[in-house]
């Protein structure tokens, strides 16, 4: 579906949104977030924890063809990936915690991936490709890395490449959508409404069931946002993977589809998502009075 | 008076000078020029963006830059010794270069808050007659209206990423144009700062022109700042700050600020520059400690200190009680409390005990209140560090005498309540041209300061009550006069009154009383209307509607009584 050109032009520009994600935060955010890991447990749990569990009832109650079944529970077995961390920095969540939640969720999915599809889809035979976890990671952790560095050698050289990794970040949001829906035209056009829905609500339920999820356990409403967010948004380009190496054929056009369909619309619902979360931050900032202090 | 009448001496630290003898300095040149001799290079202001954008300049910048705009406003803008230059600017880079060079052209500062409405503006333009105008470019468009009967010859326009690397001030700037939308286009004729500078450089090649001739013919008693504040009346005047009192009370106040060790400290300046309290400690205080200052050009809202924390070893802060109980409120401040913090100042307003404990239980350092007034450059009072006493402005300041009288002007029996009065280098010369305000305030030597408080019998002072009627609403001061005299202006508006009513954020709020000529008439009515014509600290938070307002057998509104009548019903809640 995308060319090896394109997949190096999205790579290269994660690099650098990451990049600017990583001249974000201090090594000092990390260690808080690691020093109280109510919030990464509680995220593993919502991502392995309710996740599949979502796609499972989804997959059984609505009336969806078998290879579209399966790639809704694949999807809904994923780790986060990186677009969450970018969603999760522009809704001013904690994007220590959410980055160190991609990490886990990603590491765990090696183990727990073949597990949660052993329970909900009876053994299903999956590949997982290592490859693809372990690039995850390098893309994730060393621009993460660098920009941290270039934040803690020159404030300014960070505080530059933030914003220039934030303006692209996005672009990119809106590169994917826009670019999305031509490329797929046909494609959207057969989809049954059922399929929609499943491809959509994963997202949403994802999303408000790890926000409930965490306030009841009574998390800070910034870190609740991130679970939430961690939650709901999927490494959906692992999914992707995962299939083209385990099926081929029109059986795999069909499980790679719901994949795809994913992709689209947890942009949009993340970003009408990341727009709420900014308001609710806004208005839980405290109300100095009207004199500068 | 004789020592034994001064038994606060016995909490100064040994290394306490009880008298300042002689300042370090003559003149406020004399003092910035020795000072950037000793740092050169070392960075002396560092102004920090929220983004953590920053730009810095060193003491020799400072100093060279300064110099070269003093040549400017002396030479091409024809300014002359005394004459009045207004700086209007928040916290960023171009403030101590414009504030220096204003001394050093031996010309007299004229601070202005920047937030005020163009109307506030033209009434201290129209009372200080300033030749030149410095100004922010996001404030600029308010000129046209403040200048219409009083034009100013000289304009310049700074910006907030005045002298940043050129590639976060270009981000800077474009985000507040297309962005933010905070820029306006400037209608008046203006030079920028930075070409006020290279015109004064360009000048002193050529001519060979001195700087220090400027200053040579200073005195210590020549005025250097005007720093304009309501007084009772609330007729808005300008205290007359010498450079003597500016560089006595900021020694006064270091030699109570104990522990701070020269070149080394990182000071948080949050609070604004254009008040009086952070223009002596943290803008000449820091200076003169060679210590590098952290300019925060807008702390609201709070997060956008936060780079500023992450990034910088800060040993130092000052405040108000509305920003560190802020501050103690904040998440992200709880969970990185700074880790070189030595210790925090407070004045302005009332420190609230609760707010100290909960800030020192968060730092883990002293939170030291003070207190002072602008008439006062401003500090008269600190509480040593190690000996504070809660809800105590602390004891006197060296070389500065402090009694409580009662009515007639006698000091009252020690315990009991009276007029604060103070005696000491640091007080003003008197209100610009205004010497039947002055002599309302001045009982001889002494400044009657409208407070009232107790003295212990070992030194120790409370504010119990305030003889003015004064609102300060976070720090700053509100006079009900003003405020009432802009409610009246409304066409459904009889009769106003406005007083003080504690506030759990600001410490005090403005709370008006209206007796209305239409019943149709709001709250948020009264509130646009006055947000047409005043600062927004000076607002009413609340707008009570009565049939009539209490008042004397002349007619006079008693503010008094409704202030009673206030506290009684808080009280009873």
């Amino acid at each position: 579906m995308v060319g090896a050109f394109e997949q190096a032009l999205l790579a290269a520009m994660i690099f650098v949104i990451m990049l600017g994600m990583g001249a974000s935060l201090t090594p000092r955010d990390f260690w808080l977030a690691l020093k109280r890991p109510q919030g990464l447990m509680i995220g593993v749990v919502s991502q392995y924890g309710f996740m599949p569990f979502i796609g499972f009832i989804m997959a059984v109650t609505l009336d969806l063809p078998e290879p579209i079944a399966i790639g809704l529970l694949i999807v809904s077995c994923m780790p986060g990936g990186t677009t969450s961390n970018i969603f999760t920095y522009f809704s001013k969540g904690n994007l220590a915690l959410s980055v160190l939640m991609t990490v886990t969720s990603t590491i765990f999915g090696v183990v727990l991936i073949p597990v949660v599809l052993l329970i909900y889809a009876s053994a299903l035979d999956l590949t997982i490709p290592r490859e693809n976890i372990i690039a995850t990671l390098v893309v994730l952790l060393i621009p993460v890395a660098i920009g941290m560095t270039l934040r803690k050698l020159n404030a300014n050289i960070g505080a530059v490449t933030e914003f220039m990794g934030s303006a692209l970040a996005l672009f990119f949001i809106a590169f994917i959508a826009v670019s999305w829906v031509p490329r797929n035209w046909q494609f959207l056009l057969d989809t049954t409404p059922a399929t929609y829905f499943a491809a959509i609500m994963l997202g949403v339920f994802g999303i408000a069931i790890g926000y409930i999820f965490a306030r009841i356990l009574r998390l800070h409403p910034r870190n609740a946002r991130t679970v939430a967010l961690e939650t709901g948004i999927q490494n959906a380009p692992l999914a992707i993977a995962i299939i083209a190496l385990t099926f081929a054929g029109s059986e795999q056009q069909g499980i790679i589809a719901v994949g795809a369909l994913y992709s689209l619309f947890i942009v949009i619902t993340s970003t009408i998502v990341t727009l709420i979360f900014r308001r609710a931050n806004t208005a839980a900032e405290q109300k100095l009075p009207d004199s500068l202090l | 008076m004789e020592d034994a009448a001064r038994p606060w001496r016995a909490f100064y630290g040994p290394h306490v000078r009880p008298e300042i003898e002689a300042a370090s300095h003559r003149t406020l040149p004399d003092l910035i020029g020795g000072v950037a001799e000793t740092y050169r290079s070392a960075p002396a202001f560092t102004c920090v963006l929220p983004n953590g954008m920053n730009g810095t300049l060193s003491f020799a910048q400072v100093d060279e830059m300064s110099d070269a705009l003093a040549i400017y406003l002396r030479e091409v803008a024809g300014l002359g010794a005394g004459d009045r230059v207004a700086v209007q600017m928040p916290n960023a880079l171009g403030f101590p270069v414009a504030a220096f060079a204003v001394f050093k052209a031996g010309c007299v500062l004229v601070n202005v808050n920047p937030l005020y409405t163009a109307e506030e503006m033209a009434r201290q333009f129209e009372d200080a007659e300033p030749h030149a105008l410095i100004i922010i470019d996001m404030f600029a468009d308010k000129v046209p209206m403040a200048t219409r009967g009083h034009p100013i010859p000289n304009i310049i326009v700074t910006r907030v990423a005045e002298f940043f690397p050129s590639m976060p001030r270009g981000i800077v700037g474009l985000v507040q144009r297309y962005w933010d939308k905070s820029v306006a286009p400037i209608e008046l004729p203006h030079i920028r700062l930075p070409d006020a500078i290279s015109a004064g450089r360009a000048h002193r090649a050529r001519d060979h022109v001195e700087v220090s001739d400027y200053g040579a013919h200073l005195e210590p008693d020549d005025v250097a700042v005007l720093q304009y504040t309501g007084g009772t009346t609330g007729v808005s005047k300008g205290a007359m700050l010498t450079h003597a009192n500016l560089i006595v009370n900021m020694e006064q106040t270091f030699e109570l600020i104990e522990g701070l060790e020269k070149g080394k400290e990182i000071a948080l300046t949050a609070l604004p520059l254009y008040h009086i309290f952070a223009f002596t400690v943290n803008l000449l205080g820091f200076w003169a400690l060679g210590g590098r200052n952290l300019l925060i050009p807008n702390p609201r809202p709070l997060s956008n200190l936060r780079r500023a924390f992450e990034n910088y070893r800060i040993t130092w802060m000052s405040g108000v009680n509305t920003l560190f109980n802020g501050l103690s409120n904040e998440t992200w401040f709880l969970d990185t409390p700074p880790r070189h913090l030595k210790f925090a100042s407070a004045g302005g307003m009332a420190l609230q005990a609760a707010v100290a404990e909960r800030w020192e239980g968060i730092t883990g350092k002293p939170l030291l209140q003070g207190y002072g007034l602008t008439e006062t450059a401003p500090v008269l009072t600190f509480n040593p560090l190690g000996k504070t006493r809660a809800g105590s402005i602390g004891v006197p300041v060296p070389s500065t005498e402090i009694a409580c009288l009662d009515e007639a002007g006698h000091p009252v029996p020690q315990g009991e309540a009276g007029e604060i009065a103070a005696r000491g280098p640091q007080v003003m010369k008197g209100y610009w041209r205004r010497p039947d305000e002055t002599a309302k305030v001045m009982r001889g030597d002494w400044f009657l300061t409208g407070d009232i408080g107790v003295m212990d019998a070992d030194g120790y002072i409370r504010i119990v009550d305030r003889k003015k009627d004064m609102v300060v609403v976070s720090g700053f001061n509100v006079y009900p006069n003003e405020i009432e005299d802009c409610l009246v202006t409304h066409p459904g508006v009889l009769e106003a009154a406005v007083i003080g009513v504690p506030d759990a954020a600001s410490g005090e709020a403005v709370k008006a009383f209206v007796v209305a000529r239409d019943t149709g008439l709001t709250q948020a009515d009264i509130r646009a209307h006055c947000k047409e014509h005043l600062t927004a600290y000076k607002i009413p938070k609340t707008v009570e509607f009565r049939d009539a307002l209490p008042k004397s057998n002349v007619g006079k509104i008693l503010r008094k009584d409704l202030r009673a009548a206030e506290l009684a019903q808080t009280a009873a809640e």
